[in-house]
């Protein structure tokens, strides 16, 4: 089991999401974009792609966009490629956008970026731990699991899909995760709960046979019980909630 | 104008709702736009579109359905148009560029780009002016305001152009500076700067008329004439900035100077009395080292950004951050980023203070548009570096209305050997090859380190501005931490900040002996440079190395692989003597000696200044609960929640203390953070400065800061051994003696209680002169000094997870005050919001203090506290209320008096030194065994009520937590 951790460019979170693969047992590199457009073939020896978050590229021309850009024009085909083996990939914030802006979620109609991460109602950078659950999605990544604590970290985290599209999206279960408030309903667009007002709640999306997850919040960053904020006022455990969608991956291979 | 083309983008919905909730107008629309210098195709226009911008999201305008797109969001009636000024850094044109040149590869031939933002607008001209003025900057930006339809029929015609940056028409020759000149034209030189062939003057050198005389001396001696390569860079290096003259200067009768006596005096005395390996490397490097544990050094180092942060907030604060992550970058072999740290110090930002630079023109910024700018540029700086920002602190007094004080720290951290070396050692040797890596050259900030020594003036110069590119460092930075230090291909490293390349090369050529650069090698932004402005400039983003040549080609294709620029610029030779090359041509040749040490040294008086008394005022009549809820309210009380939340603090995945605290997020004194998977040691750190209590005693304030950041550490679960501190002197008129006698004391006080506490000082600088002379509104002349500012910034190791605490009490707590209650309310938040009668100034009782926290970090390694907060801003009564909010928890508070103090003598007094802490029933005992012959008193109780009350043997005062929390969390006006 091995994972390609991507980096360069002002992508940040390299680190501490291969740290997280490696615990529940990949093996992993951390590999800068230049050398993977140098040498493309090298993603045979992986099985999961994984792109974490960061600044590429400053933000400029919108977040995800310039880094997407760059993965289209010299590895777009063995990306399509790698999403239709049986193989994950994963892309965590700024990650997440650079999927959502190559197209590769939802996918439905398998050419140009179908839907846009744009900023947070707010208007401000929200650095801040939300609850999600899980619906009805039959994404490898998200197997078992009902709900999870994670923070988000982000300017640009609302996602913006045109109506029909949002109503495939429903028909196909292609919403990976929701923001929920306290009481675990739906945070219906209520600021914190949902920190940047997605539409229909919505933090994360998935592809079609859901290999391919693209989320805002960081699981890497809720790896571990002291992660958690008051971490000391809560029952004692070695992992926090993160940890599961990385065991998830473990498992479809296992 | 011809032959250009602009590409606009507008975002469907989105991007412009804080500019919209600002000024209170739904009918404000942004507009990204780019401007080529080339025409373009139908179809390579829709194919660049296509790049640089997001179809779902985004409309592309064109001639064709620009009135019906624009139209479809209301009749606007005003355009704003901002671009960059020539020259300036333009971060997102860079981005472009590289999408378009590495997607349309070789069929797109070169071309000139910038990046523009458009606001369009329905509302009144005033409203659109104040807009423009809120959102951008004239110093780095242009502003453009248009009728809307004017603008329309511009965009139709293409009418628009790409200014650039005016070029020197005459080839540069070498040029001799005549010093043998009157007193008066000698001064001229230090102030105006040298003259230009055409009479202009370059700008202020800072020199002083005995340092211009001391060069005249020194080229007389070596008879030749000075070249104005050599002035510059003797300015620079000899700068208050980087020489710390003051602090170096013989002082009354303290002959060895305040630094070496108090700062570095206390830290030997420290290390004297430790004898253990604690300190690692200290005041000579970039940043300041100790131990982490057996494998790792953590670094750390606070530095200030003040005057360009008041020409240029944005800008001033984001090249604030990403420069001290340079500091780290150039500790030692290269230590990696691992957490920022933030203070501001800024005016009332819901005060119009209306101040000028010159008589009825050039008007200093709104204090609102500062704050907004630092807090906005650190915000950018760390988030994009991938560097989790949790600590800060700000804090707000109308005596900082002429200048800002913006404090920027950074940890790092670095394994103790490298390929058997220690890191933190390192050497130019004869013979390396000099390499500057990262950005390239251009005319920003020149002239930074000079005048940020100075006040700020009218002669102030324009272009010490600079724009931090936080994505080209990240990837430098990047390149040197994982692909070149751990293989030992470089000697040393050392950032370019202040001073640029004359500050960076100079520095480093202390290790091996001398330099020769060849100053044509730089790689420019742009042509038209001349080689002074090359060899100061403080363009951002850069590393200088030393590189054994055998390694040289390698070094240069690691950087170039990662998109990163590196360039060989000369070499370090054995030699003692700078020397700088242009095109052959020698301009400049000075000794090594003379350079760094040939400065006038200063010879400074100090004497008591009078102490302005605070006013009798009058208390007002409130109830308890009302002042607490006027307290919690104020600016410098009332939580910073909105800072945390735009501060990414989880990054790296190491935040275990986080800023925000307890269910009920209560900003916190002192943060953690766990930097090593395998490790479960943390590192927390604080920070504290009191310029409230400066004026009253400024020794007393030095020791009010210490303990502060002292005690958070304490109180976070640090251990007491390995607790290290920081020094950032901001002063203002430190060439007036009373000012001076000030400075003394403080520093005396730095040396009497950081040797009490065995903290050794690792690091600090100082800025001396943060003063602004300038005119109010009536043109009447105005001169505002800030308070003396002392930021002790404090870094400690948590030896285990367990060792950390909480500030949240549970159900059924005991209350305990630790430390002793005076009457204490001389400068207190309190006496300035309700009143004062007659009090004293907090007084830090070192060997009190001391008692405290050792029994108070015995009892929590044995588990026996349950939560604690420090006591500082506001008292007891402000540390009680913050608990419950945090905990969302009731506390009954029996008010014992002791010490004949009344209740809020006792509730609000600012004595130092104080711990509120909880513990189960059960643990008192114990409790009582340890604290034997201390002072702590127990005042009440956690309950499951929604309340916090206070009795006292009369009555019962009663405030709701959720009403607490409300004032607590209010916004602050104008913010």
């Amino acid at each position: 089991m091995n994972v390609l951790v991507l980096s360069g460019y002002g992508i940040n979170c390299e680190n501490e999401t291969l740290h997280a693969f490696e615990v529940v047992g990949f093996k992993g590199k951390i590999i800068h974009i230049n050398d993977l457009i140098q040498n493309p073939k090298q993603l045979n020896n992986y099985q999961v792609f994984a792109i974490p978050g960061g600044f590429s590229y400053g933000d400029d021309t919108g977040s995800g966009n310039a880094m997407a850009k760059k993965i289209m024009t010299n590895l777009y085909d063995q990306l399509i490629d790698f999403s239709l083996k049986d193989k994950l990939i994963i892309g965590i914030c700024n990650g997440c956008q650079i999927l959502i802006n190559l197209g590769l979620v939802p996918s439905l109609n398998k050419k140009d970026p179908e839907v846009a991460l744009i900023e947070n109602k707010s208007g401000s950078y929200e650095c801040r731990w939300v609850d999600v659950k899980v619906n009805n999605n039959k994404s490898p990544w998200l197997e078992n699991i009902s709900t999870l604590n994670l923070p988000v970290a982000h300017q640009e985290g609302q996602f913006m899909i045109p109506i029909n599209l949002l109503k495939s999206i429903k028909a196909n279960n292609l919403i990976g995760l929701q923001y929920i408030d306290h009481q675990k309903k739906l945070a219906k667009g209520q600021f914190p709960f949902n920190p940047n007002g997605s539409k229909d709640d919505i933090a994360a999306l998935t592809n079609q046979n859901g290999k391919v997850l693209a989320m805002m919040p960081h699981p890497e960053r809720a790896f571990y019980h002291y992660h958690i904020p008051n971490w000391q006022s809560k029952t004692l455990k070695k992992f926090g909630d993160g940890y599961k969608i990385f065991m998830n991956a473990k498992k479809f291979f296992a | 104008m011809t032959n250009t083309i602009q590409i606009l983008s507008i975002e469907k919905t989105g991007k412009e709702s804080s500019l919209q909730k600002e000024h209170n107008n739904k009918s404000i629309k942004i507009i990204d736009g780019y401007f080529f210098s080339r025409n373009l195709d139908d179809q390579k226009f829709t194919k660049i579109s296509k790049l640089i911008s997001n179809d779902v999201s985004q409309t592309i305008l064109t001639k064709k359905n620009v009135n019906k797109v624009l139209s479809s969001y209301c009749n606007f009636n005003w355009v704003v148009e901002i671009k960059f000024l020539p020259g300036v850094t333009d971060n997102i044109a860079t981005t472009v560029k590289e999408i378009i040149k590495d997607n349309l590869k070789s069929s797109f031939k070169s071309f000139e780009l910038g990046s523009t933002k458009i606001i369009l607008i329905k509302g009144r001209k005033e409203d659109i002016t104040k807009i423009s003025k809120n959102e951008a900057n004239p110093l780095i930006q242009t502003i453009k305001i248009y009728p809307f339809k004017q603008y329309l029929n511009n965009f139709k015609k293409n009418q628009f152009k790409i200014e650039k940056v005016k070029l020197p028409k005459k080839k540069y020759s070498k040029k001799e500076i005549n010093l043998d000149i009157s007193d008066y034209n000698l001064s001229l030189i230090g102030k105006l700067g040298i003259e230009e062939n055409d009479k202009s003057r370059r700008g202020t050198l800072g020199l002083d008329l005995e340092s211009l005389k001391t060069i005249r001396n020194y080229f007389s001696t070596i008879k030749r004439k000075p070249t104005d390569v050599e002035i510059e860079t003797l300015a620079q290096t000899w700068s208050e900035h980087c020489k710390h003259k003051i602090f170096s200067a013989k002082i009354d009768d303290i002959q060895e100077g305040i630094f070496k006596k108090y700062i570095k005096g206390a830290t030997e005395k420290i290390i004297q009395l430790r004898k253990d390996n604690f300190c690692v490397s200290l005041f000579t490097d970039n940043a300041g080292g100790i131990e982490f544990n057996k494998d790792w050094i953590i670094c750390h180092k606070v530095e200030t950004h003040n005057t360009p942060s008041a020409l240029d907030p944005f800008g001033g604060a984001i090249t604030g951050i990403v420069g001290v992550n340079r500091d780290c970058l150039g500790f030692g072999k290269g230590a990696k980023p691992i957490a920022n740290t933030y203070a501001y110090y800024l005016a009332d930002p819901n005060k119009k203070y209306q101040l000028y630079r010159q008589k009825n023109k050039d008007p200093m910024l709104p204090a609102n548009f500062i704050a907004k700018g630092i807090i906005s540029g650190v915000r950018v700086g760390g988030n994009c570096s991938g560097i989790p920002t949790p600590q800060g602190n700000v804090y707000f007094d109308d005596r900082f209305a002429g200048k800002p004080l913006v404090f920027c720290g950074t940890v790092g951290i670095i394994p103790k050997k490298i390929k058997g070396k220690l890191s933190h050692k390192k050497k130019a040797n004869p013979g390396d090859i000099i390499l500057m890596a990262g950005g390239r050259v251009g005319k920003d900030g020149i002239h930074g380190a000079t005048f940020s020594s100075e006040e700020l003036d009218p002669n102030s110069p324009v272009s010490a501005v600079q724009i931090g590119d936080p994505i080209t460092q990240k990837k430098m930075s990047d390149v040197i931490i994982r692909e070149l230090r751990d293989e030992n291909l470089y000697s040393s490293i050392t950032d370019n900040g202040a001073g640029g390349l004359s500050s960076s090369i100079g520095e480093m050529a202390k290790e091996s002996g001398g330099f020769i650069v060849n100053l044509e090698k730089v790689p420019l932004k742009y042509n038209g440079l001349y080689p002074w402005e090359i060899w100061v400039s403080e363009s951002q983003e850069r590393m200088t190395l030393a590189v054994p040549p055998a390694n040289v080609k390698k070094v240069i294709k690691r950087f170039n692989a990662r998109g990163v620029e590196a360039t060989i610029i000369g070499k370090f030779i054995k030699k003692e003597k700078a020397i700088v090359k242009y095109n052959k041509t020698e301009i400049l040749n000075l000794d090594m000696e003379f350079l760094h040490e040939g400065y006038p040294k200063l010879n400074l008086k100090t004497s008591l200044p009078k102490i302005k008394k605070e006013k009798k005022k009058i208390i007002k009549k409130n109830s308890l609960i009302v002042k607490l809820h006027k307290l919690l309210s104020s600016p410098n009380i009332v939580s910073k929640e909105f800072i945390a939340t735009q501060y990414d603090h989880e990054v790296q995945a190491t935040s275990i203390i986080k800023p925000l605290q307890g269910e009920g997020r209560v900003f916190g004194n002192a943060t953690a953070i766990k930097p090593l998977f395998d490790d479960e040691k943390s590192i927390a750190l604080s920070q504290a400065a009191y310029p409230q209590y400066a004026e009253t005693n400024p020794y007393d304030m030095a020791g009010c800061s210490i303990d502060t950041a002292y005690k958070n550490l304490i109180v976070s679960g640090a251990n007491s051994k390995k607790i290290a501190i920081l020094d950032n002197f901001c002063w203002c008129s430190s060439d007036e003696p009373d000012r001076l006698y000030q400075l003394k004391e403080a520093a005396k006080a730095c040396y009497d209680y950081a040797v009490a506490y065995q903290t050794p000082f690792i690091s600090g600088k100082d800025s001396m002169f943060n003063d602004f002379k300038g005119f109010d509104k009536t043109g009447k002349s105005v001169k505002i000094s800030i308070p003396p500012t002392l930021l002790i910034s404090s870094i400690g190791v948590v030896d285990k997870i367990s060792h950390l605490t909480k500030i949240t009490p549970d159900d059924g707590d005991i209350l305990l005050v630790l430390g002793n209650t005076r009457n204490e309310l001389q400068d207190s938040v309190y006496s300035k919001i309700i009143g004062y009668e007659k009090s004293k100034n907090p007084v830090v009782n070192s060997k009190d203090a001391l008692r405290t926290y050792r029994k108070f970090e015995k009892a929590n390694k044995l588990g026996i506290i349950n939560s604690a907060i420090g006591i500082d801003l506001g008292g007891l009564g402000i540390a009680v209320t913050k608990m419950a909010i945090a905990a969302k928890k009731g506390l009954t508070i029996d008010l014992k008096l002791k010490n004949k103090i009344s209740v809020d003598q006792f509730l609000f007094s600012e004595s130092q030194s104080r711990i509120l802490v909880s513990m189960k029933k059960n643990k008192l005992a114990n409790f009582r065994k340890i604290f034997k012959g201390s002072d702590y008193t127990i005042i009440g109780r956690c309950t499951a009520s929604d309340v916090v009350e206070f009795k006292d043997n009369k009555k019962i005062m009663r405030g709701k937590i959720s009403d607490f929390a409300k004032s607590y969390k209010q916004n602050i006006k104008g913010l």
